[in-house]
C-alpha cells in the first residue's frame, strides 16, 4: 500500500472528500500498480501546476499528446477513459457511489491510505519563487504586485473547482471551452461526446475472498521483499570461517580483585579478620609508604629475643658441622677412612633389616655385582693366579690347573663368541670360509673377492651344514636352513656376475666355485631325477658359455619347483591345459590373451602383471614330451646356436611381431637388473613350458594368498573321544558344511575376481587393510574434486610444524562464544560487497552500533577536525576523572560496590556517545581493565587516555582515509606483529601467562585503541595501541618493588609511557602530563 | 681472505630476567618432520575417543512440579533464570545454578500453555487453556534466597478462546497469543491491538522473528504453517503440510529461515519466502517432534520429542549430531537452548527439567588458554580427519535405548521400502509417465496465497 500513495492532486480530492474510501479502490490501486506509477508520471508531466486556462505552450503540448494518444489507444477503453480525464486534467467525479453509501452495497472499510498531516501544504501552494517573481515584475513596472497575479488567480479557481465538485456547477464542456480551436480540440471533443453517450459502468466489488487474497498476496510479497535485506548479511556469515559471539564481554565481576572488593564478612572469623584488616590506621599506613606497618607490628621483645637466640644456635650448629667435616676430610690414614667407609656401609645394611623394600635392592645390587665380575674378570685370564701360571707356563702345571685354564678360556672363548654372533652372526664363519677360498683366489683383486665371498658365503653356508662340529649346532642349522631358501636364487645370480668377471682373471677359481655350487645343489635340490638333470648340467656348463649356464640353472630352478608343485591336487587352475589340451584351446588361449595385449580392458588401478612370452606359442604338444632332452640340446647348441632349430622356431613365430617382442623383454625373470637376459633364441629353445608354468604357479599364489583355502575340519584331539560315539560317526557334519561352504564361497569369490577368465593376468585385488582405512570410498560432502580435498587436509595445523602466529587462526573453530555471555539476535548492517571474505566475522552485539555507523560518516566529513579532536580528548579525560571520583567515592554494601565499577568502566566507554555517537569510530573508546581502586593504577590509566588525545588527530586522518570502520582484525594483525617481533613477552611472576593477556584484552585492542592488560593482583601487564608494538610490565613494574610513594609511582608510570612514546615516535608534551597527573 | 664467523646477537639467545620464557627457537622446514600426517591423524583419532569417554551431558534436573512440564520460557536478559509451566497452572522460576525454584507464579487454573519474557527480562506472560493471559513481574534478583517467592500478577486479561502459544516481540511492548485466531496484544491494553484471522483452524504454536521483528509464524491444527507481518492488516502465506507441525522456530542469525517441528518425526527448515519447498529435511527423531528451539549462533538447534530424547541439529545438518537421553525422562515437550549457547534444558512429561550441556563433552568451568588451545587445536584435527572410517565411526557412535535403536531401524527400512517400491514402480512405466518429487516437497500439500 506504501507505493500506492497519490499523487498531489489525488491527495487532495481525498482529503476534501469523506476519510473513508472504498475498499474496493484500494485493490483497483492494487491492480494497477504499474499502469497507475505511468500515468502519474505522465500526469506530472502535464498537468503539473495547471490551472483551468493553461498556458499555450502547455495547451499545445497538451493537442500533441492528446492526438498520440488516440492513435495508440483504442484497445482498451478503461485506460483510455482514465486518459481523457486526465487529458482534461481534472476528474469530474461525483461521490464515489461506494462513498456516498447509497445503497449499502459496500462494507465499511477502514481507510488505510495514508493520511495527509492536518499542516499539510500541497504542492500548487505559490512558492517562494513566484513571490520573488512578483516582487521582480512589481520592481520592473511599479504596478502592484495583484496585477501579476494573473496565474495565481487562476489557481484559487482550480481549487474552488475542486471545492465545488460536489455541486457540479462546473461542467466538462465548460473546462473545455477554452480550448476551443487548438489542434486537436475536435478529437478530444469526439472521444469527450462518446464518453457521455456510454453509460457510466460502475465495477461490481470483488468478493471477501477473492480481496483477502489479494491483500494477502500483497502483504506478503513485501514482507518477504522486506526480509531480502539480510541476504547479503547472512551470507556474509555463512561463508565466514569464524563468527564471534563474544564481543562487549561484561560479567560484573571480571577480576579476583573485583570480587575482593565486593566481599562482606560473615563468619566470626571473617569479621575479626575484617575488622583488622580494615583497621583505619592499617590502611592509611598502606595507602601511604607502608613504613608505619612496622610500628603496628605487634611484637613483643621476647619474641625477637627468642627468635635470636634460636637463630644463633641454628648458626653454631651449622658451622660446628661444618669444621669437623673439613677435619675428617684433612685425615690422611687410609685405614681411617676404611673404618669409616665400612661403617657406613654397615648404615644401610642394617637398614635392610628394617626395609623390604632396601633388601630387595640390595639383593638386586649384589647379584650384578657378581655377575659383573663373573663377566669381567674372572674368565679373562686377568687375574692374578691366571696370570702366574701362564707366566710359569701351561705345560708345567698339573693337570687339575691345566683343566681349570683351558675350562676358563672356554667359558671365555664362549661367551665372547656370543656376544660377536649376536654383533655378526657370520663372523665365525668367515675364518673357516676364508681358509677354505683363499688358497685360491690369492693373487685376483681384492675387491671382487670380497664381494664374492659374500655372496659365496650363502651359498656357503649349506657346507656347513653337512659338517658336523662345531657350526653344526642345531640352532644355527635351522636359522640357515631357512635363510637358504629365500637367498639360494639371488645369490647365484649375483655370484653369476661376480664369477665372468673373475673368470677372465683365474680359470681355475671359477671352477672351484662352481664345484662348491654344484654341491650346494645337491644338497638341497629334490633328490633323485633333478640331481641327475643337474649333473648333466653341471657338464654341459663346463664345457660351455657361463652365461647361458645361468639362464638353463634359472629355468631349471623354476622347473623343479613346479614339479613339486604339481604334486599337489587339483587345485592348480587351469594348469592342465597346457600340458593335456590340443592345439585349439591353445590357440584360443594365445588369442585371448592377444586381445589382452593390444587392449588391457577395463582399467583398473591394480598392479596388472602380464606374462607374456611368444615362446609359448611355439611349443607344440609333441614338444612337451621331449622338453628334458630338449633342454639338454638346447644347452649345447647355446654354445653356437643351431640354425635348424632357428628356423623351426621362425616357421613357429611367423605371426609374431613387435609388440609380443616387447613383452618378451618384460619376462617375469625375477633378475637383478644387470643381469642380461639371454638370448631370445635360448629362450625359445627351453624356456617355454618352464615360463608358463611359473606364471601359472605365480598366479595360484597369489589367488591363495587373496583368497585363502579354508582350513580342513579337524577335531581337537581327545575331544569328544570316549564316548566312542564321535570316532565312528567322524567329523562332525556341521562342520564339514562349514567348510564346504567356505570352499563354495572361495570359488565363487575366484570366479568373481577380475582376472578369473584371463589366463595370461593376474589382476591382484589385495587391499591393504592398514592403507584401507586412510581412504575414502566417496568424496565427503563439500569436495567436488580428489585434489581438492587432499589439499586440504595437506598442511599439517599442530603448534609442533607451524609457527605460533599461525596455529591459532588455522585452528580457529567455527563459532567463538564465551560461556556465560547473552547472545543477542541478528542486528542488520550494511555489508560491504568489498570485504574479504576470509575474515573472521564479529557478530553485532550491540545495539547503537548500526546507527552510529551510518552518523559517524556524516561527521567525518567536517573540515575542523582537530578542534573534534581536542574536545574528544578533554572529554575523555573528565570522563576517566569522573570514574575515578566515583571509585573514591565510600561505596556502600556489596551490590553498591560492584555497581560503581560498572558504571565506572561503562562511563568511560560511554563518553564518545555524549559528544555524538558519530566519534564512536573517529575515537574507539578506551578499555581500561580496572579492577582495584588502587594508587598506581589510576595514575597509570591517565597515561593511555593522554595518549589517545594525541592520536586522536591521526586516527581521525586515519579513518576519514578509509571510510569503514575498523575491525578486530586489525587487532589481531597487532597481536600477530607483536608475537612476530618477538619481544620478550610480558609475563610477571606470580601473575597469569601472557595467553590471557593475548586472549582477553590484546584482541580488544583495536586501531586507535590503547589497552591495558592488568592481571589479577591489579598489575600491569601490557599496553598496547595500534601503534605501538608493545609497551610491557617490564617498562612499567621494572621497578615495582622499590616504589613505595605515590611520586615514586607516578614517575615510573611516567617513564613508561615515555618509553611508549618513544617506541611508537610519538611526541610528549611535558605540560600535559602534569595536567593529566595534578 | 674473508673470515666467516658465527654471529649473534645476545638479545636472541639471553633472558633479561630469569622468570622471562625461554625463545624458542624451530626449524618449521617440513622436511624435518615427514610424519605429520601421521601424528595428526592419530591425534584426530585419539580427540575422537577422548570426545566420547568424557561426553558426559547431563548435568541436572530440575524437580519440583507435580505434572508434565508444557512449556518454557527463557530470560533474555537474565542467564540463569528459566521459566516453567505445567499442566496444572503451575508457573516457576528456576536458577539454573543452583537448579532450585526461585520464585512461583500461581494463578492459571488450567494448563498453562505459553510462556513468554519481554526482551528486557522484566515481565512474563503466560497464557493457558483458561483462556486468560497473565502478566507478572520477573523478580529482578534472586540471589541466595532460599525461600521460594509467591508473585501475584500485574495484570489479568480474559479472553474469549482457550490460548495454545504466547510469544514475546523483540524489544518491543508487543506480544502475540495463539488459539482460536492470532491476537497481538500491548502490555497495557486489556485487549488485543490487533487480531488475525485465517481459517477455522487453532492455532498450535507461535514464534515472532527476532531478527525481523514484525513478521510472525504460527502453525496450527489444519496441518498449516502460516506467516504474517504485522505491519499489514492481513496474515501474509500459508503452507500446508501432510501433518501438522507442532512447533517452530526462528533462526536467530537468519531472519528469513524458521523451522518447523512436524509431526512426522522430522524436522523442515523453511524459507520465508519460498514456502513450496522446504530447504532442509532433517530426520532421526523416531516420533513426533514435540518442540523446537534454535541456539543464539543460529548454528544449531535442539529438538524435544514424543519419543523421550532430545536431539540437537546443525542448522544445515540432515541428521542430528547429538542425542540425549535418559532413563527416567519421558516424552519431551518443550525444550530451549540457553542465551548463552552453551546449555540446553528438557522439559518433560516426568514433570522434570533437565539441563544438558549443549556440546557434550565441553569442559564447563574455566579454562585456561592453553587449555582452549590444545582444545581448539583438537577440534580442528577432528574436524579434518572426520570424514576417515575410523574416526568417523567413532564420532557418530551413540548409545541408543532400545526402543529407539529398534524404532529407528524399522523406520529405516520402512523407508527403505517405500524407495524401492518407488523406484521399481518408475522402472516400470513409460520413461516421463511418472514424477518424483524430492524429498524437500515431498509432505508439502499446498501453498495457499
Amino acid at each position: 500500500m506504501a507505493e500506492t500513495k497519490p499523487k498531489g492532486n489525488e491527495k487532495k480530492r481525498k482529503s476534501l472528500g469523506s476519510s473513508k474510501v472504498p475498499a474496493v479502490e484500494s485493490k483497483k490501486k492494487a491492480r494497477k500498480l504499474e499502469r497507475k506509477a505511468k500515468r502519474d508520471e505522465k500526469k506530472q508531466r502535464r498537468v503539473h501546476r495547471s490551472g483551468p486556462r493553461l498556458p499555450s505552450s502547455f495547451q499545445r503540448e497538451l493537442g500533441i499528446q492528446s492526438s498520440r494518444d488516440r492513435a495508440e489507444t483504442d484497445d482498451d477503453d478503461d485506460e483510455d477513459e482514465e486518459r481523457v480525464r486526465e487529458d482534461v486534467f481534472e476528474y469530474e467525479e461525483q461521490i464515489a457511489e461506494e462513498e456516498s453509501q447509497k445503497n449499502r452495497r459496500f462494507d465499511p472499510v477502514d481507510n488505510y491510505d495514508y493520511e495527509l498531516p492536518p499542516d499539510f501544504e500541497d504542492e500548487d501552494v505559490p512558492s517562494d519563487d513566484e513571490e520573488r517573481h512578483l516582487n521582480m515584475l512589481h520592481g520592473i513596472t511599479g504596478m502592484p504586485p495583484q496585477a501579476f497575479k494573473g496565474g495565481e488567480k487562476k489557481k484559487v479557481v482550480f481549487s474552488s473547482v475542486q471545492g465545488d465538485v460536489n455541486d457540479g456547477k462546473i461542467s466538462i464542456q465548460d473546462l473545455l471551452d477554452p480550448l476551443h480551436g487548438k489542434p486537436g480540440y475536435s478529437n478530444l471533443r469526439k472521444r469527450i461526446d462518446q464518453l457521455e453517450k456510454k453509460p457510466m459502468a460502475v465495477h461490481p466489488p470483488l468478493p471477501k475472498v477473492e480481496r483477502e487474497k489479494l491483500e494477502r498476496k500483497v502483504a506478503y510479497k513485501h514482507s518477504s521483499k522486506d526480509i531480502t535485506k539480510w541476504e547479503p548479511l547472512v551470507k556474509r556469515n555463512r561463508e565466514a570461517p569464524t563468527l564471534y559471539f563474544d564481543k562487549d564481554v561484561d560479567l560484573g565481576f571480571s577480576t579476583v580483585g573485583a570480587i575482593a572488593s565486593g566481599f562482606e564478612p560473615r563468619t566470626e572469623f571473617e569479621k575479626k579478620m575484617a575488622s583488622l584488616m580494615c583497621d583505619p590506621e592499617v590502611t592509611e599506613a598502606h595507602l601511604k609508604d607502608g613504613a608505619k606497618l612496622l610500628e603496628l607490628n605487634k611484637l613483643t621483645s621476647e619474641d625477637v629475643k627468642d627468635r635470636q637466640h634460636r637463630l644463633a644456635k641454628m648458626r653454631s650448629l651449622l658451622f660446628r658441622h661444618e669444621m669437623k667435616a673439613k677435619h675428617i676430610k684433612k685425615i690422611k690414614s687410609k685405614t681411617y677412612h676404611r673404618i669409616l667407609k665400612r661403617e657406613r656401609l654397615k648404615a644401610p645394611s642394617s637398614n635392610v633389616e628394617m626395609d623390604l623394600e632396601a633388601a630387595k635392592e640390595e639383593a638386586r645390587k649384589q647379584e650384578f655385582k657378581r655377575a659383573e665380575e663373573r663377566m669381567t674378570l674372572k674368565h679373562k685370564n686377568s687375574s692374578k693366579w691366571a696370570k702366574r701360571i701362564l707366566k710359569r707356563g701351561l705345560s708345567v702345571q698339573d693337570e687339575g690347573t691345566r683343566a681349570a685354564i683351558s675350562e676358563q678360556l672356554n667359558q671365555h672363548a664362549l661367551l665372547t663368541r656370543k656376544m660377536n654372533s649376536m654383533k655378526d652372526t657370520s663372523s665365525s664363519d668367515d675364518s673357516s670360509d676364508d681358509d677354505h677360498d683363499e688358497t685360491d683366489s690369492e693373487d685376483v683383486s681384492k675387491l671382487l673377492n670380497k664381494a664374492k665371498e659374500k655372496t659365496v658365503k650363502v651359498l656357503e653356508e649349506k657346507d656347513g651344514i653337512m659338517k658336523t662340529g662345531v657350526l653344526g649346532l642345531p640352532f644355527l642349522q635351522r636359522s640357515l636352513k631357512k635363510k637358504m631358501e629365500a637367498a639360494d636364487e639371488e645369490a647365484r645370480l649375483a655370484l653369476q656376475g661376480y664369477d665372468s668377471s673373475l673368470r677372465q682373471l683365474d680359470v681355475n677359481e671359477v671352477e672351484n666355485v662352481t664345484s662348491e655350487r654344484t654341491s650346494g645343489r645337491k644338497v638341497f635340490g629334490t633328490p633323485g631325477k633333478q640331481a641327475q638333470e643337474t649333473n648333466n648340467q653341471n657338464q654341459s656348463y663346463n664345457r660351455g658359455d657361463s652365461n647361458s649356464e645361468d639362464d638353463f640353472d634359472n629355468i631349471e630352478h623354476v622347473h623343479t619347483g613346479f614339479e613339486a608343485d604339481k604334486v599337489l591336487p587339483e587345485s592348480q587352475i587351469g594348469q592342465d591345459s597346457f600340458h593335456d589340451d590340443g592345439d585349439l584351446r591353445q590357440g584360443s588361449v594365445f588369442k585371448t590373451f592377444d586381445d589382452i595385449v593390444k587392449d588391457p580392458g577395463p582399467k583398473t588401478t591394480f598392479e596388472v602383471a602380464i606374462f607374456a612370452s611368444d615362446s609359448w606359442r611355439k611349443m607344440k604338444p609333441e614338444d612337451m614330451v621331449n622338453v628334458n632332452k630338449e633342454k639338454q640340446g638346447t644347452v649345447k647348441q647355446t654354445l653356437l646356436p643351431d640354425p635348424n632349430l632357428k628356423e623351426v622356431d621362425m616357421d613357429q613365430n611367423s605371426d609374431s611381431d613387435a609388440d609380443e617382442e616387447m613383452m618378451d623383454g618384460n619376462l617375469c625373470f625375477n633378475g637383478v637388473p644387470e643381469y642380461e637376459l639371454p638370448s631370445r633364441a635360448d629362450l625359445l629353445a627351453f624356456a617355454t613350458d618352464d615360463l608358463k608354468e611359473q606364471f601359472e604357479k605365480d598366479k595360484l599364489n597369489i589367488l591363495n594368498e587373496e583368497n585363502p583355502e579354508p582350513e580342513k575340519p579337524v577335531l581337537l584331539p581327545g575331544w569328544g573321544q570316549w564316548t566312542n560315539v564321535q570316532k565312528k560317526k567322524g567329523v562332525p557334519s556341521w562342520m564339514l558344511e562349514e567348510h564346504e561352504m567356505a570352499k563354495r564361497k572361495r570359488e565363487e569369490a575366484l570366479k568373481k575376481r577380475k582376472d578369473a577368465k584371463l589366463k595370461h593376468v593376474i589382476i591382484s585385488e589385495k587391499t591393504d587393510k592398514k592403507a584401507e582405512k586412510l581412504l575414502l570410498k566417496t568424496l565427503p560432502f563439500p569436495f567436488t574434486s580428489k585434489e581438492v580435498y587432499e589439499q586440504s587436509i595437506r598442511m599439517p595445523i599442530g603448534p609442533e610444524f607451524n609457527p605460533a602466529i599461525s596455529v591459532r587462526a588455522l585452528n580457529r573453530p567455527e563459532v567463538v562464544k564465551k560461556p556465560g555471555v547473552i547472545i543477542e539476535p541478528i542486528k542488520f548492517e550494511e555489508v560491504d560487497p568489498n570485504e574479504n571474505p576470509d575474515e573472521p566475522k564479529r557478530i553485532i552485539q550491540n545495539k547503537n552500533t548500526p546507527s552510529v555507523k551510518k552518523k559517524s560518516r556524516k561527521s567525518k566529513s567536517s573540515g575542523d577536525k582537530a578542534m573534534l579532536a581536542n574536545e574528544i580528548a578533554s572529554k575523555l579525560l573528565v570522563g576517566i576523572q569522573a570514574a575515578e571520583r566515583k571509585e573514591k567515592a565510600p561505596s556502600k554494601g556489596r551490590k553498591g560496590k560492584a555497581k560503581a565499577e560498572c558504571s565506572s568502566r561503562t562511563e568511560i566507554q560511554q563518553i564518545p556517545d555524549e559528544i555524538g555517537e558519530g566519534m564512536k569510530d573517529i575515537v574507539p573508546p578506551v578499555v581500561v581493565e580496572d579492577s582495584r581502586a588502587s594508587a598506581p593504577q589510576r595514575s597509570i590509566d591517565r597515561g593511555p587516555s593522554r595518549k589517545v588525545s594525541e592520536k586522536v588527530k591521526e586516527v581521525i586522518d586515519l579513518s576519514t582515509d578509509q571510510e569503514e570502520t575498523i575491525t578486530e582484525v586489525i587487532a589481531q594483525e597487532l597481536i600477530s606483529t607483536v608475537v612476530a617481533q618477538e619481544r620478550p613477552c610480558v609475563v610477571i611472576e606470580d601473575s597469569v601467562p601472557i595467553d590471557i593477556v593475548e586472549d582477553c584484552d590484546l584482541s580488544r585492542a583495536t586501531e586507535g585503541q590503547l589497552c591495558i592488560a592488568v592481571d589479577e593482583s591489579a598489575q600491569i601487564i601490557a599496553i598496547v595501541g595500534s601503534d605501538l608494538p608493545m609497551v610491557t610490565e617490564k617498562h612499567i613494574l621494572a621497578t615495582k618493588e622499590q616504589v613505595r610513594t605515590a611520586d615514586e609511582q607516578r614517575k615510573v608510570v611516567e617513564e613508561s609511557i615515555s618509553l611508549v612514546s618513544e617506541e611508537a615516535d610519538l611526541l610528549i608534551i611535558e605540560d600535559e602530563v602534569e595536567i593529566v597527573a595534578g | 681472505m674473508k673470515v666467516k664467523v658465527i654471529s649473534r646477537s645476545t638479545e636472541d639467545f639471553t633472558r633479561e630476567r630469569s622468570q622471562d620464557l625461554h625463545k624458542v627457537f624451530r626449524n618449521y622446514d617440513p622436511n624435518l618432520r615427514t610424519q605429520e600426517k601421521a601424528i595428526e591423524y592419530t591425534r584426530a583419532l585419539n580427540a575422537a575417543k577422548l570426545e566420547k569417554i568424557f561426553a558426559r551431558p547431563f548435568i541436572g534436573a530440575m524437580d519440583g512440579h507435580i505434572d508434565a512440564v508444557s512449556c518454557m520460557a527463557k530470560n533474555p536478559n537474565h542467564l540463569k533464570g528459566i521459566f516453567s509451566g505445567s499442566m496444572d497452572g503451575d508457573i516457576r522460576l528456576w536458577d539454573i545454578a543452583t537448579r532450585r525454584t526461585t520464585c512461583q507464579f500461581s494463578g492459571h487454573e488450567g494448563p498453562v500453555r505459553g510462556l513468554t519474557v519481554s526482551t528486557d527480562g522484566n515481565v512474563l506472560v503466560s497464557c493457558g487453556n483458561d483462556c486468560s493471559v497473565k502478566l507478572w513481574k520477573v523478580p529482578s534478583s534472586f540471589e541466595f534466597s532460599d525461600t521460594v517467592e509467591d508473585a501475584e500478577p500485574l495484570a489479568n486479561y480474559v479472553w474469549k478462546y482457550a490460548f495454545r502459544a504466547v510469544d514475546h516481540q523483540w524489544a518491543s511492548n508487543i506480544f502475540a497469543t495463539g488459539g482460536a485466531q492470532v491476537d497481538i496484544w500491548d502490555h497495557n491494553r486489556s485487549n488485543p491491538v490487533n487480531s488475525y484471522e485465517w481459517g477455522t483452524a487453532t492455532i498450535v504454536s507461535l514464534r515472532f522473528n527476532a531478527g525481523e521483528p514484525d513478521v510472525l509464524a504460527t502453525s496450527a491444527s489444519d496441518r498449516s504453517i502460516t506467516i504474517y507481518d504485522l505491519r499489514m492488516s492481513s496474515p501474509a502465506r500459508k503452507v500446508i503440510m501432510k501433518t501438522k507441525t507442532n512447533a517452530l522456530s526462528w533462526n536467530p542469525m537468519e531472519p528469513m529461515n524458521f523451522t518447523a517441528a512436524n509431526e512426522d518425526c522430522n524436522c523442515y527448515t523453511y524459507d520465508a519466502r519460498k514456502l513450496d519447498e522446504a530447504k532442509c529435511v532433517h530426520q532421526d527423531h523416531v516420533s513426533a517432534v514435540m518442540d523446537i528451539d534454535y541456539s543464539p549462533t543460529g548454528r544449531e538447534f535442539v529438538t524435544g520429542s514424543y519419543d523421550r530424547t532430545v536431539r540437537i541439529f546443525r542448522y544445515n545438518g540432515g541428521h542430528s549430531r547429538e542425542i540425549y537421553h535418559t532413563k527416567r525422562m519421558q516424552r519431551v515437550f518443550c525444550v530451549k537452548y540457553s542465551c548463552d549457547g552453551t546449555y540446553v534444558i528438557s522439559g518433560s512429561d516426568d514433570t522434570n527439567l533437565r539441563l544438558w550441556k549443549a556440546n557434550a563433552s565441553e569442559q564447563l568451568g574455566v579454562l585456561l588458554p592453553r587449555e582452549v588451545k590444545k582444545q581448539e587445536y583438537l577440534d580442528a584435527v577432528k574436524n579434518r580427519y572426520k570424514h576417515l572410517p575410523e574416526v568417523k565411526r567413532i564420532v557418530r557412535h551413540r548409545h541408543l535405548p532400545k526402543p529407539i535403536y529398534k524404532a529407528a531401524a524399522l523406520r529405516r527400512t520402512m523407508v527403505e521400502a517405500e524407495r524401492k517400491k518407488e523406484e521399481r514402480r518408475r522402472a516400470h512405466s513409460a520413461p516421463g509417465s511418472t514424477s518424483s518429487q524430492p524429498f524437500r516437497k515431498r509432505r508439502i500439500i499446498q501453498e495457499i496465497e
